[in-house]
């Protein structure tokens, strides 16, 4: 299958001392569920603000779909944007506003700026958004405020924005690591289920290998913003573990 | 260990031990002067305060070693220190010097009170003859703080995105624009708004406008740095999320951040509109228009008991607007 994402010598330099990404070279074909592992503060966040330019990589290519987006800016940037979807983990709405206009707000990139103070005259594009918000089964909250839902119905109504943007790859910067184990479980269901069904590429960093295990068809782990596994779920053993997190690393299971 | 010892603190200590030891020496020459004890000369005055800066800055132990080089002073009890010593005569003769420089004088606020009996009589004792006449300079006034605060709130809200570090980006069009209005804002509001009227009175000559003016040029640079601390201190995750989706620069602020500032700007806003009724009064006292030209009208023609009706017009308003104002922000906030 073809790279949906391929990293070249990817490097990111915060300051002299601060290597927070370094040479990183990785390969995501179209259709993984990429999982990446990592101490915190190993650059998991760094790199997927890479991706898509939120944050300046010091070095290196990104390639997304056969393009270089470090080549890019202005309205070309913006549109690779709209199909680099992003999830994250304080879910980042926009809390006073409604559930419907935040899922609204995931198409602004295909809007003018005019269209963007009204985007609820398009009916079609609200029946869309209403149709995304029911499939993350929170229909019936399309008119409440954000700040009502608790976090788990938040990181959906997160979710049902990113889908607006019709993305072909998903970064998921921790999507659960602010939700207890039940939530997180299901949050991670509709990711899953938007790469099965959807077929979107995701690159979600977690910290949990139990959901590693049971979603991802493919874990990295970054330790000090290096590479330093790639492979199956399966293949991460206590020792692997180890050296990921550390020698006094226990695994923590969730279910 | 080093960083104690460093240049720079070290000649920080000197300046302050310096400047200091300037100010009591001066300060010490214009008592002693006027006790007609000694005589002032430059050249005394420069060398004291230079040896007397030199000798504590050894010591090690002065307010500048203390300021700049604190870790390296032990604790001790303020009067077994040099510097402990330096702030209690800065303090005393200060006082001192300020008493005398402001010609404080209790007896005379006590023994010339029958002075202005007369007048307070008459200040509590309005003439509402003139009830009318007066309540068209009110409502004068409080149009002109109206339309002040409602010209100044597009601007500043403007301004406000221009000014605020975290929308600005960080290349040299942005620090640029961003260092531009946040130093005209700064100088605007820093010149009172009682300035502005005197300027504007010549511009347009005396009356409302000029008034509405000054306090709509204050307001705007006020608000423009209330607005932009604001816009400082919102949560920076919507905006992420709102540039990933491929929005534009502006879709960004229409919707990450104008959404988290609004209830905060309306707030401030009131608050603003509270402060202007109050200075409206005072910018009409030198030209502005309103209540407050009435005031000064009526206080040179010596007609106490209008100041008098004026006076409570004024206090009127100005507890209303504060309950008023009180309650909206209240409700804002809470939101
Ligand atoms: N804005 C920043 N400025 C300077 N250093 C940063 C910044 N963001 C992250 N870092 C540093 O970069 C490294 C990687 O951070 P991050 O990508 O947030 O890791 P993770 O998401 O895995 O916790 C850390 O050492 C962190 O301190
Ligand atoms: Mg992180």
């Amino acid at each position: 299958m073809e790279n949906i994402l391929t990293l070249e010598k990817l490097n990111k330099f915060y300051d002299e001392d601060t290597h927070a990404i370094n040479d990183v070279d990785l390969e995501v074909k179209e259709g993984d569920f990429l999982i990446l592992l990592g101490l915190s503060g190993s650059g998991k966040s760094t790199l997927l603000r890479c991706i898509n330019r939120l944050i300046e990589p010091t070095s290196g290519k990104i390639y997304f779909e056969g393009t270089n987006v470090c080549d890019l800016g202005g309205t070309p940037l913006r549109h690779a944007r709209r199909e680099i979807g992003m999830i994250f983990q304080q879910f980042n709405l926009i809390k006073n506003l409604t559930v419907l206009t935040n899922a609204l707000s995931g198409r602004l990139g295909y809007f003018s700026t005019i269209k963007s103070l009204f985007p609820r005259l398009d009916n079609e594009l609200v029946a869309q958004a209403k149709k995304n918000l029911k499939r993350v089964g929170l229909e019936e909250f399309a008119n409440q405020k954000v700040k009502n839902l608790s976090g788990g119905q938040q990181q959906r109504v997160a979710i049902a924005r990113v889908l607006m943007q019709n993305p072909k790859l998903i970064l998921a910067d921790e999507p659960v690591a602010s939700l207890d184990p039940a939530t997180a479980d299901s949050v991670m269901r509709y990711l899953g289920n938007l790469n099965k069904n959807d077929n979107i590429t995701i690159i979600c960093s977690l910290h949990f290998l139990s959901l590693a295990r049971k979603y991802g068809t493919r874990v990295v782990a970054l330790k000090g913003g290096k590479l330093m596994f790639d492979g199956e779920p399966t293949e991460i053993d206590e020792q692997k573990f180890k050296d990921i997190y550390g020698q006094d690393a226990e695994e923590v299971d969730i279910k | 260990m080093k960083k104690q010892y460093n240049t720079l603190s070290l000649i920080k200590a000197f300046i302050i031990d310096l400047l200091i030891w300037l100010y009591l020496v001066g300060t010490g020459f214009y008592l002693l002067e006027q006790l007609n004890v000694v005589e002032y000369k430059f050249s005394y005055f420069l060398i004291t305060s230079v040896v007397l800066g030199i000798i504590t800055f050894v010591t090690q132990n002065s307010l500048g070693h203390k300021g700049f080089r604190s870790k390296k002073i032990k604790k001790r009890r303020w009067y077994k220190t040099l510097w402990g010593w330096e702030i209690f005569i800065l303090i005393a003769i200060t006082f001192v010097v300020g008493w005398d420089i402001v010609e404080v004088n209790p007896i005379k606020l006590i023994a010339k009170f029958k002075n202005s009996k007369v007048i307070i009589s008459q200040l509590f004792n309005p003439n509402f003859d003139n009830l009318l006449k007066m309540l068209s300079a009110l409502s004068e006034t409080i149009y002109l703080a109206l339309l002040a605060t409602v010209f100044a709130i597009p601007l500043a809200f403007i301004f406000s995105f221009f000014a605020a570090r975290n929308l600005m980006p960080k290349n040299l069009l942005g620090n640029t624009v961003y260092i531009i209005v946040r130093t005209v804002a700064t100088i605007v509001r820093s010149i009172e708004a009682l300035v502005w009227a005197i300027i504007f009175c010549v511009w347009v000559g005396i009356g409302p406008f000029a008034g509405m003016l000054a306090l709509l040029f204050h307001s705007m640079a006020a608000l423009t740095k209330l607005y932009s601390e604001q816009i400082e201190n919102i949560d920076s995750g919507p905006i992420e999320a709102m540039k990933s989706t491929g929005a534009n620069t502006l879709q960004v602020w229409i919707y990450a951040v104008i959404p988290q500032i609004i209830s905060p700007y309306l707030a401030f806003t009131m608050y603003r509109w509270d402060i202007n009724v109050r200075m409206a009064t005072i910018v009409g006292f030198v030209g502005g228009g309103g209540i407050g030209l009435a005031l000064k009208q009526e206080q040179q023609l010596l007609h106490w008991r209008n100041v008098g009706l004026i006076m409570w017009l004024i206090a009127l308003v100005v507890w209303i607007m504060d309950m008023v104002s009180g309650k909206v922000r209240e409700k804002l906030v809470k939101h």
